[in-house]
């Protein structure tokens, strides 16, 4: 009898290969497979539901190796949330792939890389030891890698693989030697034991062992600064933008010191680095989207700042906060990205918002989604995401740190104005799609990336649109289960697994939630306010193009470089590294290595010039050689004695 | 008495090192042979010398052995120097070297 | 004493004389030295039989057979012409080649001891020279040469065979000089049978 775990496990596996293996016969059955199979997995979550959500949940062990060494799956409430996370969004954003995909050739292996991704991501999280842990954070990355270059005859999409992938494999160093650290300092690599004997490691391993597994978790989850392979990232298709970039491997990082939290819980200089981490991620992101154009920039930068508050609250020890606002973040962001998708696609892969405007009117649905994910992310009352991020705010304030209570409030009003001009600029306002792009500043070259037009998609309207309907409901809901406070089912959902962390000190400003709530919600609306008298008044509409032109050319250098975090890489390890290639293809290559080989071929022909000297079949020459053989024996016997 | 045995073969070696550097140094084929022949001589010095210390006329036989070897090996040897050298014009060893790898 | 001495000389430099002389015919006398010489010794060392066999099979057919050859082989009454000197320069290592292993040999032998008999016990004895059946005399020998060591014999007559066949084989049968007016006249082309008609 297969443990339906494991079913769930590796239904998705079995999806990908078939995809992979029979793409060509498959066509586009391959993604009503993908996405029927991505729905069986959320069915095996929810039928585990009842047992699994709590502390212990359900477990299947599956290899024992040695003892202190053996693999399985355990399905508790962390778990268990990210699995329904998955696969739930997940088939959806399959689903709308279909019609997404619908005239691209090679769809089929689109949807292959989408179940191996929902297969790597589910062995992430299902994983009760630490290996299994890694060789899903590695499986993640390689998923990432396929689907961000997955349109690979464009050099851009294949480029921001490549980054991402190998600012992934930067993190990845850091978790890989917390993980080796873990397993030498408490000889087992089981979760359940490493936090057993989490008390009897020495307090400098456990903060390297913190720091470590805090750099893998900021290289995937896009924390400054390795940021950068983010909004790069966007290259790939929107889907996947909406999967990966947005809902769930983004929070793997999350995922990952919610995880260790009995080890964060008992050190708190890695607290308070994880939590000044996610502070300024928080901030910058939220700046530098007030700077893009790209509508799926704007969309990549508020991710970035949306993780790092995610990162904060858990760094400050307010895991359910935290965990909150991922799952609330899961929704209304694959809600926007899938929104955003429709624009593009019905725009023919436009993506600059200075070539859109007043698409309210033209489609009323892709609106509506937009501003109820908007207002989602901006927390806007009642809605899903006021709940999560007032109580990240909330609970940073109580841990107390008013620092970043004060930079939560501040990035939430920046999140409002930029969020709000994205709304108002691609949706009101006069009709912009056929402007010549000179007269709104947009230079050439960032057309011809988008030249390549999708032919005119044949697909049902409802593949693409039933989705994105679907998730209107926890955009707006998903937040009310955690009304009220610790009894709700949300803080009872998870119990004691979090544990109380060290490092609270205890509210430092005596502000009730109510009001903090409200200091939020003033500071939300002076943001909405200034985007309105920017873009959305019926007075900066009149004058839109001249205005946008004008942004354009007066955006600060600064901005528009995002805060060459980029140059400095490229200046402070990419030329060196690039260096140090060139130096051995040139130099190490041809005079060591070639000259290595090639001396041992002159070897072999300077041998062979000796022994033909020798065999010149002159007798003399051969008979000199007989007594110079014999002279050595006479030696040997002479020397050694003769007759032992 | 001979029974300073090993001034006997003390000659013995002499003599047959004269007869290894005759070989090796020489290019007329008639000197080589005749130098074999003088190898094969010293090591039958050496044999009778021993025999006679030790009283044992084995190593007569054994002498008489190797003259016989060594007279078939002159004749042989000179057979192939006559077929080898009866047109040729120079009688060189260095001339035979058709064994070249 | 002092006759083993002289013997001595006169070998080692019959031996040098030998091995230096540009003709043969020269070498060929130093050779015969070096056969007498030898023979002395011989009988100095009790070995009658081996001595006389000395100089009647070396001095006496052997070098009779080198005499042949060369007379055979010579073109004319000087030295044989050489040819150009294909492995020059070879004088020096090949002598310090040699005396190297000279060396060895003689450092082994004057660290070998030499004066333990061998385990079996002699056949004869010793005694004055012309009696019979003392060591090295016909008779010992003989006898022992036809029964305690009569595979060596054998052995002997084999190998003598063999170098007969193999000498004649070699140096018999030469390919036939072609002669003039030969016995057999060459076939004049249209006396031969026409073997394929040559389709005409």
């Amino acid at each position: 009898m297969i443990s339906l775990l494991v079913v769930l496990w590796l239904v998705p596996l079995g999806g990908a290969l078939a995809a992979w293996a029979f793409g060509p016969q498959l066509g586009r059955a391959a993604g009503w497979l993908a996405s029927a199979l991505a729905f069986v997995s959320f069915a095996c979550a929810v039928v585990l539901f009842p047992q699994a959500s709590n502390a212990t949940g359900v477990g299947q062990t599956l290899v024992t190796w040695i003892p202190g060494y053996t693999f399985g799956l355990r399905l508790d409430a962390l778990s268990l949330l990210w699995t329904l996370v998955i696969t739930g969004v997940g088939g959806l954003i399959h689903v709308y792939s279909i019609g997404y995909m619908w005239t691209d050739r090679a769809a089929a292996r689109f949807f292959a890389y989408l179940n191996f991704f929902l297969f790597a991501m589910l062995t992430l999280v299902l994983s009760d030891n630490i290996v299994g842990l890694l060789i899903g954070w590695g499986l993640v990355g390689l998923a990432s890698y396929f689907l961000i270059g997955f349109w690979f005859e464009r050099p851009a999409a294949v480029a921001a693989s490549r980054k991402a992938f190998v600012i992934n494999v930067f993190g990845d160093t850091g978790i890989m030697f917390a993980v080796f650290a873990l397993y030498a300092a408490t000889g087992s690599i089981s979760y359940a034991d490493i936090f057993a004997r989490a008390g009897t490691l020495p307090v400098g391993v456990l903060v390297a062992v913190c720091i470590g597994l805090f750099i893998g978790a900021a290289a995937k989850s896009a924390q400054v600064p390795l940021h950068t392979w983010l909004p790069d990232a966007m290259e790939g298709p929107t889907p996947v933008s909406a999967l990966i970039h947005a809902a769930t491997m983004v929070t793997a990082g999350v995922y990952l010191i919610a995880r260790f939290a009995p080890l964060y819980n008992i050190s708190p200089t890695a607290q308070t680095i994880v939590s000044t981490v996610g502070g300024i991620t928080m901030v910058t992101g939220a700046i530098l989207g007030i700077a893009q154009w790209d509508i799926k920039r704007i969309l990549a930068y508020s991710t970035m700042s949306q993780i790092g508050y995610m990162i904060m609250g858990v760094g400050v020890g307010a895991y359910q906060a935290g965990v909150l606002h991922f799952f609330t973040h899961a929704f209304f962001k694959a809600q926007l990205f899938l929104g955003a998708g429709i624009v593009i696609h019905a725009l023919g892969d436009e993506q600059d918002v200075r070539k859109m405007g007043g698409l309210a009117r033209r489609m009323p649905f892709a609106f509506w989604a937009m501003l109820l994910g908007t207002l989602a992310i901006i927390g806007f009352p009642f809605f899903s995401g006021s709940y999560s991020k007032d109580a990240v705010i909330y609970g940073a304030l109580e841990a107390g740190h008013p620092l970043l209570y004060a930079a939560g409030v501040l990035t939430a009003g920046i999140t409002a104005f930029y969020m709000f001009r994205m709304i108002f600029v691609v949706f009101f306002g006069p009709d912009r799609t056929e402007v010549p792009d000179e007269l709104l500043a947009i230079p050439p070259p960032a057309r011809a990336a988008h030249a390549e037009a999708h032919a005119a998609s044949h697909a049902p309207a409802w593949l693409m649109n039933a989705p994105v309907a679907l998730l209107m409901i926890p955009t707006v809901a998903a937040g009310w289960l955690s009304i009220g406070g610790n009894a709700s089912p949300w803080y009872r959902y998870f119990g004691t697994m979090f544990g109380t962390s060290e490092n609270v000190a205890g509210p430092s400003l005596p502000i009730p939630e109510f009001a903090s709530q409200l200091i939020v919600y003033a500071v939300v609306t002076v943001g909405v306010v200034i985007a309105y008298r920017r873009y959305g008044a019926p007075a900066a509409q009149s004058g839109a193009i001249e205005r946008l032109r004008a942004e354009a050319l007066g955006m600060p250098r600064a901005l528009r470089r995002a805060f060459f975090v980029d140059d400095i890489i490229a200046a402070a390890i990419v030329r060196p590294a690039r260096a140090l290639g060139s130096a051995i293809v040139e130099i190490v290559d041809p005079k060591v290595i070639d000259a290595g080989v090639r001396d041992v071929a002159w070897l072999a022909g300077a041998l062979g010039l000796v022994a033909r000297a020798l065999q010149n079949g002159l007798v003399r020459s051969y008979a000199l050689t007989i007594v110079f053989g014999a002279a050595c024996f006479l030696a040997y016997f002479a020397v050694l004695g003769a007759g032992r | 008495m001979p029974l300073d045995l090993a001034n006997y073969v003390a000659l013995s070696a002499v003599m047959f090192f004269i007869g290894v550097a005759g070989v090796v140094i020489r290019r007329n084929p008639l000197i080589v042979l005749m130098s074999i022949e003088l190898m094969f001589n010293a090591a039958n010095l050496a044999l009778v010398a021993f025999s006679r210390a030790w009283v044992n006329n084995a190593g007569h036989i054994f002498v008489f052995l190797v003259v016989t070897v060594a007279a078939a090996e002159a004749a042989i040897g000179l057979a192939i120097v006559v077929a080898v050298f009866r047109r040729a014009k120079n009688v060189d060893l260095d001339e035979v070297a058709g064994m070249h790898g | 004493m002092i006759l083993f001495y002289v013997l001595a000389i006169l070998l080692i430099g019959s031996a040098i004389f030998t091995v230096t002389q540009k003709s043969p015919v020269y070498s060929i006398v130093g050779l015969l030295a070096n056969f007498l010489t030898l023979a002395a010794l011989y009988f100095t060392l009790d070995a009658e039989f081996l001595g006389v066999v000395q100089i009647v099979v070396y001095s006496g057919a052997i070098l009779m057979l080198f005499v042949f050859v060369i007379a055979l082989l010579s073109s004319g009454i000087g030295p044989f012409s050489e040819g150009p000197n294909r492995l020059p320069r070879v004088a020096g290592p090949a002598a310090l080649t040699t005396f190297v292993a000279f060396g060895f040999l003689a450092f082994a032998v004057l660290h070998a001891p030499l004066a333990l008999p061998p385990a079996h016990a002699s056949v004869s004895t010793v005694g004055p020279v012309g009696t019979a059946n003392v060591f090295g005399s016909v008779g010992d020998f003989g006898v022992a040469l036809f029964t305690v060591q009569l595979l060596p014999f054998e052995v002997t007559a084999f190998i003598l065979m063999v170098a007969v066949i193999g000498v004649v084989l070699l140096a018999g049968d030469a390919a036939p000089q072609r002669t003039r007016g030969a016995h057999e006249r060459r076939a004049k082309s249209a006396d031969r049978e026409p073997i394929v008609k040559a389709g005409r």
